[in-house]
């Protein structure tokens, strides 16, 4: 193709072109969204339902119990119970991975070691960092207090073992998502407990 | 006259399943042909998703392609390919949402593509808009072809299993749901299909 000079014409076509696509393309997109989007939403609330269900598969009700917010992020936290005791507590948390911020839903007993752990959503890298959704990786938070909630390069039992080539991603369940999470709950909770503790025990 | 036009259709998709098959043959878009390959359904997923833009694509830019400023081309191509993708990731993301966890960011990799634009530039800004669905159609296959076939020995060797479902006790190679299994697979496949290729052109001479 031959270099000319772009004559008036040509200006005026190329502009054209490319307002009637944008506004087509905008057009078509926002169809499609308003479309999808409810059924996203609605998709997202019912995993969500069936991970709390799955995370403490002892209690047969999670009530809400607040928000709060991690990386200026919302997010929710659950009592879990069982008839009217309450056997745990669920909280929804976020950590700063390698490209993305993981979604984690923690679940902990009444003395705040974690039960269970679930991934919700993350962007890390395929084949590296979306080991964290591994349950060889998940299972490692079972029965973890807040002291041994620490990444390790080593084997180990005691506290959480690094992922290869996704050391970011690991430390970001564990030592942001995670921990944050249960120490926020620690922090709330223990107020509270000790309030219902004394109106109940006496 | 009508007997030329079926069998040239005929002949379209022939040359994107096998003469110009995307992966096999070109090798382009090596790249989703590795990293989505490990599950049958994944690749078949995606796979889908490549033929249903490579379709749109070839269709919308047949359609415009007097009314595009040759000097604007390009960009107003990848606008076309980014908003059938945009399509396409939405529509997964609400209808197939357990793949699309896994495969999301590939879906939205489609847009940089080099088949793709390479048939909407060499292909549908040249021709009608019914060779280039049956040329879109062809080239889609054939990539759908190739991730099938892939991901169909990767889940079987690597997993036992094939579309989730346990086929095999045993997992006999472990190795091929590993990124490096990709590349063997994806090489072991392309050699395969190069030397039939070969040996059919041999017979027919």
């Amino acid at each position: 193709m031959t270099v000319k000079e772009m004559t008036t014409k040509d200006m005026i076509k190329i502009t054209l072109n490319l307002v009637v696509i944008y506004l087509l393309g905008g057009l078509i997109l926002a169809v499609v969204y308003a479309r999808t989007s409810p059924i996203m939403y609605r998709n997202a609330v019912l995993e969500k339902e069936a991970a709390l269900k799955k995370l403490m598969p002892d209690a047969d009700k999670s009530e809400k119990l607040g928000d709060w917010s991690v990386h200026e992020k919302h997010a929710e936290y659950f009592v879990a119970k069982k008839g009217d005791t309450i056997i745990g507590y669920i909280i929804q948390s976020f950590g700063k991975g390698y490209s993305s911020y993981i979604n984690t839903l923690i679940a902990v007993d009444k003395d705040f070691k974690v039960q269970r752990i679930s991934i919700l959503g993350h962007a890390e890298t395929p084949g590296l960092g979306d080991e964290i959704d591994t349950s060889s990786f998940k299972n490692q938070f079972n029965g973890k207090d807040l002291e041994h909630l620490q990444v390790v390069k080593t084997e180990t039992t005691e506290n959480i073992q690094a992922i290869s080539g996704a050391t970011i991603s690991s430390r970001a369940v564990t030592e942001d998502a995670v921990r944050s999470g249960v120490e926020f709950l620690m922090k709330t909770m223990r107020g509270k407990e000790t309030i219902h503790g004394t109106e109940k025990h006496d | 006259m009508e007997q030329k036009s079926t069998t040239n259709y005929i002949e379209l998709l022939k040359n994107g399943i096998f003469k110009e098959n995307t992966i096999f043959k070109l090798a382009l878009s090596l790249c989703p042909s590795i990293a989505v390959t490990n599950n049958l359904r994944n690749g078949v997923l995606m796979g889908t998703a490549v033929l249903f833009v490579q379709v749109m694509v070839n269709v919308t830019i047949s359609l415009m392609r007097k009314l595009i400023h040759p000097r604007i081309r390009l960009p107003i191509f990848m606008l076309v390919i980014s908003g059938w993708v945009t399509v396409t990731d939405m529509t997964m993301a609400a209808f197939a949402r357990e793949a699309y966890k896994q495969m999301g960011l590939y879906i939205q990799l489609i847009v940089a593509f080099a088949s793709i634009l390479a048939r909407a530039e060499m292909f549908a800004s040249k021709n009608k808009v019914v060779p280039s669905m049956f040329d879109g159609i062809g080239m889609g296959l054939g990539f759908l072809f190739a991730l099938s076939v892939i991901s169909f020995f990767r889940e079987l060797l690597g997993k036992g299993s094939l579309w989730g479902l346990p086929i095999i006790e045993a997992k006999p190679l472990l190795i091929m749901i590993l990124p490096a299994g990709g590349f063997f697979a994806v090489g072991i496949l392309m050699g395969f299909f190069n030397w039939m290729g070969i040996r059919n052109e041999k017979k027919s001479q």
